[in-house]
């Protein structure tokens, strides 16, 4: 409960700082925060909102974490599609403006939205046996609430889209790949199969 | 009706307040709640974007979209329905979004733009007074021989999504086995430069399925294309490209390829050389900006409108602004999502031009997926600045195409990212 509380003020201070910003454009200071994270919502959404089904909801994350995930796409340690190639065009600065912005906004669940028939549903039985295994994996040391809670190095996983989140499982899981991870992440990919971190991926994305 | 209550007094008066705003909508001289009225004109991935945006900024602007149709279908994703796997109701989006924004949606065709009384005319002959004025009317198409209104409905372009893509997925369907499909692409610059080079992959994965004996021909005005590598990489891996059993055959320009003229009586198409013909011929003619915008005097020698890169402000009309397929925005490719980013650029230009405010910094954006096969997408990203000093043209500071090489998984979960464009983009537009 006080955390949630905490979580509100916070969001509350963000929004204000926010409308302080809209304000200050000027040639010397670059494109505003707002110019730089409209670009982002041709994929991401409405103020980081994502329509689905791959692509995450980028809005309400924490700003480090955004920061940080950034910078590793940019400097390549990150894999990924497509972000490597649009990182290396901001610089720290800007990405630090885009991150501050879409942190500003609210998180907004995955909905189920009409779309074609290439997406995931989630099913309740795999997100039943996500959750024992979730518990079995300890994984509430970091990723506490079910997923709901985040800082900025951990991401929010409650109610983000379901394809995406099996998506990052099997990069995770993809040795090739080297996503970075914290030792305690990769202990834990390493001890499940991919089948158990997807159903892992439907326990978290039914979280809401 | 003789009850007369205060609250229906109230009631009554405050109807006519609503009536007498939206008939001030037509007349320039009758003042209204609002500071600025800015008209918009097409409801697409740039206008809608546009309109919202505006509203998003700045409540206190009036923003009236005027679009002919009431629903729009999505070019992005249409060559899907093409090729049969994808329904076409997904593609279809309403203006209920536009609205809870505040934006008025008039569904009527503009059909004059005046730049000196700063009004707008419709077909019914409705006149909308703007501050500014944005068109995004999407592209217009050039004259090609034999290609009239109703040898489009014979050989469908469908570059226009809707009507015309059904039209072309239909004829497709009903295509004997054994005939090709012909594809008459068009010389640059046209609206979304890989589009032709998907539809070809994609209907090429259809008739491997549905029409064994048939394969897909494209005759090409030009000798190179968008994703040229991309393209033809993907097309041996998965289409045998380069053999004699290719499912898809590339006649580039400069060996023929070049459509002079085409029959829609015989069904035949023809090059300077050959003549060609089939029961589903796919003819996507060469492109201009849309006739409202050549008619307005938006479009110099070009065929499309000089606009200033930093705003989208026309260089030939002050306060008329033109973004998206019609605009010449060099540096910039003519995709949805170099619309939509466009758009915002130009939404931000004018808000702060209204409320006298220096001209904001530009930032944009083109992310653009293609598919090759349901399982197989790649993509084109880059990000772009606007230099005060090369003011021509739209640098861009990076980005860059997906890897030749990747592995199959790569390329099914930008088939996927595919999808989640379009749903993201959408819901930017019209939610």
């Amino acid at each position: 409960m006080q955390r949630k509380k905490i979580r509100v003020l916070i969001m509350v201070g963000g929004l204000l700082a926010g409308g302080a910003m809209f304000g200050s454009s000027n040639a010397e200071a670059g494109a505003t925060a707002a110019m730089l994270a409209d670009t982002c919502a041709g994929c991401h959404g409405t103020n980081g909102l994502s329509g689905g089904p791959a692509m995450p909801t980028i809005g309400g994350m924490k700003t480090e974490y955004l920061q940080a995930i950034m910078a590793e796409f940019k400097s390549g340690e990150r894999p990924s599609t497509i972000m490597g190639r649009i990182a290396k065009g901001y610089t720290k600065e800007e990405t630090a403006k885009i991150s501050d912005h879409l942190a500003m906004q609210p998180w907004g669940n995955a909905t189920s939205a009409h779309q074609s028939k290439n997406r995931t549903h989630i099913s309740s039985k795999l997100a039943d046996q996500g959750e024992k295994l979730v518990k079995k994996g300890k994984c509430e040391k970091c990723h506490e609430d079910n997923g709901m809670a985040q800082d900025e190095d951990t991401p929010r996983m409650a109610g983000q889209w379901v394809d995406y989140l099996i998506f990052k499982m099997h990069d995770l899981k993809n040795k090739d790949l080297n996503v970075p991870q914290p030792k305690k992440m990769a202990k834990r990919i390493k001890k499940f199969s991919v089948e158990e971190l997807e159903a892992m991926a439907h326990f978290y994305a039914s979280q809401k | 009706m003789s009850k007369f209550t205060r609250r229906s007094f109230v009631k009554l008066t405050g109807g006519a307040v609503a009536v007498g705003m939206t008939a001030c909508a037509g007349g320039p001289s009758i003042a209204s709640n609002y500071k600025h009225r800015v008209v918009v004109i097409g409801g697409g991935y740039g206008g809608s974007i546009a309109a919202k945006y505006i509203r998003m900024a700045d409540k206190s602007i009036k923003v009236t979209l005027i679009e002919q149709n009431k629903h729009y279908y999505s070019c992005p994703l249409s060559n899907w329905v093409v090729a049969g796997f994808r329904d076409i109701e997904v593609q279809k989006w309403g203006y209920e979004g536009l609205k809870g924004h505040g934006v008025d949606v008039v569904h009527e065709k503009a059909t004059k733009i005046d730049a000196v009384s700063k009004t707008v005319t419709t077909a019914s002959g409705q006149k909308f007074h703007y501050d500014r004025l944005i068109v995004s009317p999407g592209v217009g198409f050039r004259d090609l021989e034999g290609y009239d209104e109703a040898a489009s409905h014979a050989m469908p372009h469908a570059w226009k999504a809707g009507a015309q893509t059904v039209q072309l997925a239909k004829q497709l369907k009903a295509m004997k086995d054994g005939d090709p499909f012909i594809m008459v692409a068009p010389p640059n610059p046209f609206r979304c430069p890989p589009g032709p080079y998907e539809r070809a992959s994609l209907v090429a994965h259809y008739l491997r399925k549905h029409k064994p004996k048939s394969k897909v021909l494209i005759l090409d005005a030009k000798d190179k294309f968008s994703k040229f590598g991309l393209f033809t990489g993907g097309w041996k891996q998965l289409y045998g490209y380069d053999t004699p059993n290719s499912l898809i055959e590339w006649v580039p320009g400069g060996e023929g390829g070049k459509v002079e003229r085409v029959d829609a009586k015989t069904m035949t198409v023809y090059t300077g050389m050959e003549e060609h013909s089939s029961s589903c011929i796919n003819v996507i003619p060469a492109q201009k900006a849309s006739p409202i915008a050549v008619n307005s005097g938006l479009t110099d020698k070009s065929g499309w409108c000089p606009v200033h890169l930093d705003t989208f402000e026309s260089k030939l009309h002050k306060d008329v602004y033109v973004i998206g397929d019609s605009s010449a925005a060099a540096g910039l490719p003519k995709s949805g999502y170099a619309a939509n980013s466009e758009a915002k650029v130009c939404a931000s230009a004018v808000v702060a031009a209204l409320n006298g405010k220096p001209t904001p910094v530009p930032s944009y954006v083109n992310t653009c997926y293609s598919m090759l096969s349901p399982d197989y997408g790649i993509s084109v990203a880059a990000v772009y600045k606007f230099d005060q000093a090369k003011p021509g043209k739209v640098q861009k500071i990076a980005g860059g195409l997906s890897p030749s090489n990747a592995p199959d998984f790569v390329r099914k979960q930008e088939a996927l990212y595919n999808e989640s464009w379009y749903q993201s983009i959408m819901a930017d537009t019209f939610g």
